[in-house]
């Protein structure tokens, strides 16, 4: 009797053991700051992760499987959709804004140009439905999925014997897009000691430090908060950003602060994709803002640059590019098909 | 055999003990006193027209037991989809643990705004459910659809998505209602009293957190009430 006391207690500790190995932590590196993502709902596994990157990839998310997220979030572009100023859909649609680069979204509060997700387990909900970009239904995602074997396998391996539901399939897109860590640019590589800027970097780091870092906010690159940047309204889109979303007059023209990171792969720029250079960027920040009630205070004075300042700036710009992360064959289409030739 | 004796002795006690406790609520969706039925016609005398409804589904959440104010119980189970296609649906099991008094029943219709900002759930929550919206943050706590001649939208058809759990669009509604100690609390809500005064011919369509949300949700206060099974 004791005997078989002591057995049971054995089957559960290993059981816990290879419980917990299962999962794992998010790796980034010390200087980030805590993430906002609460990982204790969705434990991060290899196998959810995989399933996820295979949903990422796989158009069977939109409704005549054509689509998929990496058709307007593409690696080689930080997950963003380079020479597309408007995000391109279902049928040949054109949206009505920039699709952003993804990486680094442990730490983002909310999602969306205008704060409409606000968690980003939600945040696939919204191009799977938009007509313009999947129009798919998660029911219907989910009923495509279950007739597959290979997706019946990787939802059981990724969440046991369940049948598949709406949770799981957003709980595995958001384990895989929380894996898409950036954190090893030259700037990262300054910080943790093995490299060293140049001059020129230096200084550029020093005008960022002066003119950028109070919403580019450092090791991030953004606060990730709302703001208007000046840019005057485009008549053909009349987009108020986070305004639409909250109708409070005080959120007219309020569009998230993007991340600095990564910016030599994901132009165009801004919300609407308007700027295909750095330079024009540089240059609407130092002549070309527009005043309105809305603006963020520190633009009501213009920001001055010489010609030498934004060559410096844009020099250290250049340290943030990371293309260790781009080009990481993990995050890239799953080739690991062939394993599971049932389908 | 001796256990087996032990094990039925104490089967037949717990069942006896628990004829005396609650057991169940049986959420019971009413039109002119009579228990709603989808697709059947009805007259709306506030619109001198028949309705017809085709689709209610809500959350009922945080259910709680109280006795002279003081908290005795709550439900374990957080959300309940209640869903009028789904006849099972309507009841929610109470947990039959205990021999509580209580003289006040207090439940939300929707769903709180820690749980509108954590991320997916499954079960009730599941966004496959279609009580979650996908173009912005938030649960729909409320769905009510149907037609009537008297709606001037396309199709007749009425659609009423109450929802939004940030100020000052924040559409939960907190019930409190006094029940005395059964084993099935019947809860009645009124969908006649719901649409009464509504203009169906300008007010057809809420789909979103906004104003006309926020005034249609103060409705639940007055149309929930504790009932007899019917």
């Amino acid at each position: 009797m004791k005997n078989s006391r002591s057995y049971v207690i054995l089957v559960v500790l290993i059981a816990t053991a290879f419980g917990f190995s299962k999962y794992q932590d998010l790796q980034y590196p010390d200087y980030f700051p805590v993430p906002e993502y609460n990982f204790d709902n969705n434990r991060l596994s290899d196998e959810g992760i995989e399933l996820g990157r295979n949903l990422f990839y796989d158009p069977i998310l939109s409704r005549d499987n054509s689509v998929s997220c990496a058709s307007c979030h593409s690696p080689y572009n930080a997950f963003a959709h380079t020479d597309h100023d408007l995000s391109h859909g279902i049928d040949d649609q054109i949206g009505t804004r920039n699709a952003p680069a993804l990486f680094n979204l442990a730490w983002q509060k909310s999602f969306m140009w205008d704060g409409a997700i606000n968690h980003l387990d939600m945040q696939a909900l919204a191009p799977i439905s938009h007509s313009g970009e999947m129009d798919e239904s998660i029911q219907n995602v989910v009923l495509k999925l279950q007739q597959k074997e290979r997706y019946l396998h990787l939802f059981k391996e990724a969440f046991g014997d369940t049948p598949i539901s709406g949770a799981h399939v957003l709980k595995a897109l958001s384990q895989f897009q929380l894996t898409l860590i950036s954190a090893n640019s030259k700037y990262d590589k300054v910080k943790h000691g093995s490299d060293l800027f140049n001059e020129q970097e230096n200084k550029g780091y020093a005008l960022f430090k002066a003119n950028c870092n109070s919403c580019h906010t450092e090791p991030l690159f953004s606060n990730y908060s709302f703001a208007n940047n000046g840019l005057i309204v485009d008549t053909t889109l009349n987009d108020f950003g986070k305004y639409a979303i909250t109708k409070q007059s005080k959120d007219s023209l309020l569009f998230k602060v993007p991340s600095l990171r990564n910016l030599k792969f994901s132009s165009p720029y801004m919300h609407d994709g308007r700027f295909r250079r750095l330079n024009e960027v540089l240059n609407h920040y130092t002549s070309e803002i527009i005043n309105t009630e809305t603006l963020d205070p520190q633009f009501e004075q213009s920001i001055a640059l010489s010609s030498n300042d934004k060559a410096d700036l844009m020099a250290f710009l250049q340290t943030l590019n990371d293309t260790d992360f781009v080009f990481d064959p993990k995050h890239q289409f799953p080739l690991n098909k062939s394993k599971n030739p049932k389908e | 055999m001796k256990h087996c004796c032990i094990l039925i002795l104490f089967l037949i006690s717990f069942t006896s003990q628990s004829q005396n406790d609650p057991e169940l609520i049986q959420i019971n969706p009413l039109f002119n006193n009579e228990h709603l039925e989808l697709n059947k016609p009805y007259f709306l005398a506030s619109v001198n027209d028949s309705i017809k409804i085709e689709t209610l589904k809500f959350f009922i959440s945080n259910v709680q037991f109280f006795q002279d104010e003081k908290l005795i119980d709550s439900l374990s189970k957080k959300q309940h989809l209640i869903d009028l296609e789904k006849e099972k649906s309507l009841q929610i099991e109470m947990s039959r643990s205990n021999r509580l008094r209580y003289n006040m029943i207090k439940f939300s219709v929707g769903i709180d705004s820690i749980t509108n900002v954590s991320g997916v759930f499954g079960g009730d929550l599941d966004p496959t459910n279609g009580m979650y919206w996908t173009w912005q943050s938030g649960y729909v706590n409320f769905k009510l659809e149907g037609k009537s001649e008297a709606c001037s939208a396309r199709n007749n058809f009425f659609q009423y998505h109450l929802g939004g759990y940030q100020a000052p669009y924040k559409t939960i509604s907190n019930i409190e209602l006094k029940v005395s100690q059964q084993n099935l609390i019947v809860i009645n809500f009124k969908i006649d009293a719901f649409l009464n005064g509504i203009d169906l011919a300008k007010s057809h369509s809420v789909m979103s957190p906004n104003d006309t949300a926020v005034a249609l949700s103060k409705r639940f206060q007055k149309i929930i009430t504790i009932g007899d099974e019917k």
